[in-house]
C-alpha cells in the first residue's frame, strides 16, 4: 500500500504542476492522422456495453481507418475510478479515451487529466442534435443545473452511452399495467411477495462498492422531493437530511428493504439481473444498458425464447411520487491529456465519426444507448430492445449527482452509510445525518490542497 | 588494488585443470569486487523499490501533498499524524482490525496446531494429508475471496443451501454486522491454518523421540507428555508462525475488498482498506503516507516486543 501510494505520488509530484490546474486544450481541427498501425485504447468497467463497443468500433470504424484497432480495456466496476485516476496521477496512461462517469469530469478537469474539447466540438459536432442536458451531463464542466446546459461553458467530453434506471416488472404476477406511483409500487410489490412464496417483492442495488447503494437512495430521495445539495452555496448538511430526505430514507429502509430477498444487502447490477432471470423478484430496478441479458433464454428461467420471456417481463419508466425524477446514468468519452499526439488525433477523429447521426443509429442497433435526439427517436433504437423506449421517455426526467472534484469521496460516504442503514448497521436517521455531516466536511475542505481526507 | 591472486597448491588437481585467467582479469575483479558486482543489481533494486518509496512516503507524510491535484507539497509538520491518531474513524478501523487479527490468528493457531498434532501421530499417509491441507494456502486471496463470496451468498450460496437441507434458517453471512466479520475470520482461517500447521508439524517432528521413550518408561500419561514435552518444545516455533500470521492479518486488504467491500457500512473496514480509500478515493497522499508510516511503525514496535518475549522464552 505504502509503495503504491508513493509511486502514484512520485509520478504526479513536482513543483511545476501547480501551474497546470486546468485541462489542456485540444485543437479545433483534427491534426493529420497517421497511416501507421495504431491501437486506440479505451478504459471502461467490465459490462456488456464495453464489449459491444469494442466489437462495434472494430467492425465499423475500421472501414474508414483500416490501420486502427480499437481496444476497450475493462476493469471491475469497483476499480474503475482508481484504475483511471492512478494513471492520471502518474501522468502516463495506457489508454487514450477514458470513459468517465459524468461525476468524474470535475476531478479530471481540475487536475488537468483530460483535454478541453470546446473548440473541437464547435467546429466538428452539431451540438443542437443533442438533448442539451445529456450533452451537458457527459461533457460540460462546471456542472449544469438539472435539465439545463450553459452554451458558453467548456466541454470536456461527448456522450458515449446514455442510461437510466428501468423498472422491470413481472407481468404474469402483477399484471400488464405497471404501478404509476412509488407508493403504489411498494404496495403492489408487498402483495406480490405475499401471494408468491419464494419470490421477493423488490430487487434493487444495495451494495457497498461503486455507487450502488448511493444511487438507490438518490433515486428515492428524488421521487420524494428531496435534494442532494445546493450547488450554488455548496451546502449539503441540512438539505440532504431535510424532511424530504428523511422521508426518502424511511421509505427505502423501512418500506422497501423488507420486501427484498434476505441477504441482498450486497446486490448490484449482476445480482439484481440474476434475481429477475431466475424469477425471484416481482419488481426490480436496474440500469437499462445492463438489462440486455435478461432477454437471453440461456441466462433465464422465465422462458426458452425471447418472446416467452417478454410475456412475463415488462419494462417501464420509474414510478413518480412527489416529483418524476430519475437517475442519470451513462458516460461520456474524453481524451487523455497524457496520450501520444497521434493517438489524441485519432481519438478526436473517432469522436467525430462516432457522433454522426447514422453511426449513432448503428450504435443503437448494436446495443448502445445514443444521446443524439434523432438517434433516440429512430426506429433503429426504439426497436432494438423493449427498454429503449423507457430510456427515450425518461430523458426529460433525469437528475445527476454532484459533479465536483471531491466526487469519489462523496459517493463513498453515501454508499457506506446507505449500505449500513439497509443492512441494519446504522439507524436510518443516523445514517442520513452522518452522510450530511461527512459530505459537508469533504466539500468544505475541498478547496485546500491535499491533507485531511479521513 | 590487490595484486594477482596466488594460485593455491593445496589441491594439485585443481591447479592442473584450472584455466588460466585472462590477462588483467584478476587485477580488476577481486573476491570483494566480484561480490559487489553480483550483489549490486539486487541491492539497487531493493533501494529503488523499497527504501526510496519508504523515505519518499516519510517525506510526504509531513506534507499536504495530493498525487492528483498536483501543486507543491506544503510542510504541515505532524498535522497528518495528529489527525490520524485522534480520528474516531481510525479508532473504529483499528478496533475492527484488532478483533480480526486476534480472532483469526487465535483460531488458526489452535486449528493449525491440532491438525499438525493429529497428522504427526500418523505413520501412513502423512505426506499426502499434509499436501492436501496445504492447497488453500497456495491459492490467491482474490480467488479465495471470490469463491467464498459465492459460497456464502445468502440466496444462492452452497453454505445456506446445506443449512437449509439440515432444516436450519438462512444466515446473512456477508451483510450483517456480526456475521460479516466472523465470515472474514473464517475465510482467512480456511486459507491460512495450513501455514500454522506446516510450521507446527516441523516443530513436532523435530521433538527428540527419546524424550517420549523416557516418558513411556516412566508411564507418563498422554496429557503429561503433551504438556511437559510436546508443547514446550514446539511453542517457540509456533510463536514465530503466530508472528508472521499476525503481521499478515494486520495488513488484510484483499479478502475485505472481495468479500464485503468493508461493509455492511464500515463494519469490516480494516486499517489497510481504509488507508486505500484515503489514498485512492480522495488522493490525500500526504495523509495516506502518514497513515502507512504509522502502520509500519506499529508493526515494527509490536514485532520487537514480541521478539523480546521470544528471546526471553528461549533463555528460560
Amino acid at each position: 500500500m505504502l509503495v503504491a501510494t508513493t509511486m502514484a505520488a512520485c509520478g504526479g509530484g513536482g513543483e511545476d504542476d501547480g501551474a497546470k490546474a486546468s485541462a489542456p486544450k485540444a485543437p479545433a481541427t483534427i491534426p493529420e492522422l497517421t497511416k501507421d498501425p495504431l491501437t486506440l485504447s479505451f478504459i471502461w468497467f467490465d459490462w456488456p456495453p464495453a464489449h459491444a463497443l469494442e466489437d462495434f468500433a472494430n467492425a465499423e470504424y475500421t472501414k474508414e481507418r483500416s490501420n486502427v484497432t480499437i481496444k476497450v480495456k475493462t476493469v471491475p466496476n469497483a476499480n474503475w475510478h482508481d484504475a483511471m485516476f492512478t494513471q492520471f496521477a502518474a501522468h502516463k496512461t495506457d489508454f487514450d479515451i477514458p470513459i468517465l462517469d459524468s461525476q468524474h469530469i470535475g476531478e479530471a478537469v481540475t487536475n488537468g487529466n483530460i483535454l478541453d474539447i470546446t473548440d473541437f466540438v464547435k467546429k466538428n459536432i452539431d451540438v443542437k442534435a443533442y438533448n442539451p442536458y445529456l450533452l451537458a451531463a457527459y461533457g460540460q464542466y462546471p456542472q449544469a443545473e438539472t435539465g439545463q446546459r450553459d452554451e458558453n461553458a467548456s466541454l470536456y467530453g461527448l456522450p458515449l452511452l446514455g442510461d437510466t434506471w428501468t423498472m422491470i416488472y413481472r407481468k404474469d404476477l402483477i399484471g400488464d399495467k405497471p404501478p404509476q406511483t412509488w407508493d403504489e409500487m411498494i404496495s403492489v410489490a408487498e402483495k406480490c411477495q405475499a401471494d408468491n412464496p419464494g419470490v421477493s417483492g423488490l430487487a434493487f442495488h444495495q451494495a457497498n462498492g461503486s455507487d450502488a447503494a448511493a444511487v438507490t437512495y438518490n433515486t428515492v430521495n428524488g421521487v420524494y422531493g428531496g435534494n442532494l445539495w445546493d450547488a450554488k452555496t455548496r451546502k449539503i448538511d441540512g438539505i440532504v437530511n431535510d424532511a424530504a430526505g428523511q422521508e426518502a430514507m424511511d421509505v427505502l429502509v423501512n418500506k422497501m428493504k423488507p420486501l427484498t430477498a434476505k441477504g441482498s444487502g450486497n446486490w448490484f447490477i449482476d445480482e439484481v439481473n440474476a434475481a429477475v432471470a431466475q424469477g425471484k423478484a416481482c419488481i426490480a430496478f436496474n440500469w437499462i444498458a445492463a438489462s440486455g441479458g435478461l432477454l437471453d433464454p440461456k441466462q433465464s428461467t422465465l422462458g426458452t425464447t425471447r418472446e416467452q420471456i417478454l410475456d412475463k417481463l415488462g419494462f417501464a419508466p420509474l414510478p413518480t411520487q412527489k416529483t418524476n425524477l430519475v437517475p442519470l446514468g451513462g458516460m461520456g468519452m474524453h481524451v487523455s491529456a497524457y496520450s501520444p499526439q497521434a493517438n489524441q488525433a485519432e481519438a478526436l477523429n473517432f469522436m467525430k465519426w462516432f457522433e454522426q447521426a447514422d453511426i449513432q443509429k448503428k450504435w443503437a442497433a448494436a446495443g448502445g444507448v445514443p444521446a443524439r435526439t434523432d438517434a433516440l427517436e429512430s426506429p433503429e433504437f426504439l426497436n432494438a430492445g423493449p427498454f429503449n423506449k423507457v430510456y427515450a421517455d425518461s430523458v426529460p426526467r433525469m437528475r445527476d449527482m454532484w459533479n465536483v472534484p471531491e466526487y469519489a469521496r462523496l459517493i463513498d460516504i453515501e454508499n457506506t452509510n446507505v449500505n449500513a442503514a439497509l443492512n441494519g448497521a446504522k439507524k436510518p436517521k443516523d445514517a442520513l445525518d452522518d452522510i450530511a455531516k461527512e459530505q459537508q466536511g469533504v466539500l468544505d475542505a475541498g478547496s485546500g490542497k491535499g491533507g485531511g481526507g479521513l | 588494488m590487490s595484486g594477482p591472486a596466488p594460485l593455491t597448491t593445496d589441491q594439485p588437481g585443481q591447479v592442473a585443470s584450472a584455466t588460466p585467467p585472462a590477462p588483467g582479469w584478476s587485477r580488476r575483479l577481486s573476491d570483494r569486487g566480484l561480490a559487489v558486482t553480483f550483489i549490486s543489481p539486487a541491492l539497487l533494486l531493493l533501494l529503488a523499490m523499497s527504501v526510496f518509496p519508504l523515505l519518499w512516503a516519510l517525506y510526504l507524510s509531513f506534507t499536504d501533498y495530493s498525487a492528483t491535484r498536483g501543486g507543491p507539497a506544503h510542510f504541515v509538520g505532524f498535522e497528518n499524524y495528529i489527525a490520524i491518531l485522534t480520528s474516531a474513524q481510525v479508532h473504529l478501523r483499528a478496533w475492527t482490525t484488532l478483533i480480526y487479527v486476534v480472532g483469526a490468528v487465535a483460531l488458526q493457531t489452535v486449528l493449525g496446531f491440532s491438525i499438525a498434532y493429529l497428522i504427526s501421530r500418523r505413520t501412513h499417509g502423512r505426506g499426502v494429508l499434509t499436501t492436501l491441507f496445504l492447497v488453500p494456502m497456495m491459492l490467491s486471496p482474490v480467488v479465495v475471496g471470490l469463491f467464498w463470496r459465492f459460497m456464502l451468498d445468502a440466496q444462492f450460496g452452497v453454505i445456506n443451501s446445506m443449512l437449509g437441507s439440515l432444516g436450519l434458517g438462512q444466515v446473512e453471512w456477508l451483510t450483517r454486522q456480526r456475521t460479516a466479520l466472523i465470515s472474514l475470520i473464517v475465510v482467512d482461517t480456511w486459507q491460512w491454518t495450513p501455514f500454522i500447521m506446516l510450521i507446527a508439524l516441523a516443530g513436532l517432528t523435530a521433538v527428540p523421540k527419546y524424550l517420549y521413550e523416557a516418558a513411556s518408561i516412566d508411564r507418563a500419561s498422554e496429557w503429561f507428555r503433551f504438556r511437559t514435552i510436546t508443547l514446550p518444545l514446539v511453542w517457540p516455533l509456533l510463536l514465530i508462525a503466530v508472528l508472521f500470521r499476525a503481521i499478515e492479518a494486520f495488513r488484510l486488504f484483499d479478502l475485505v475488498y472481495i468479500l464485503t467491500s468493508g461493509g455492511p457500512g464500515v463494519s469490516t473496514e480494516t486499517l489497510s482498506f481504509h488507508v486505500y480509500k484515503v489514498a485512492f478515493l480522495g488522493f490525500n497522499t500526504g495523509t495516506a503516507s502518514a497513515y502507512g508510516i504509522l502502520m509500519v511503525l506499529i508493526v515494527i514496535v509490536l514485532a520487537q516486543l514480541y521478539l523480546r518475549y521470544l528471546n526471553k522464552l528461549k533463555e528460560d
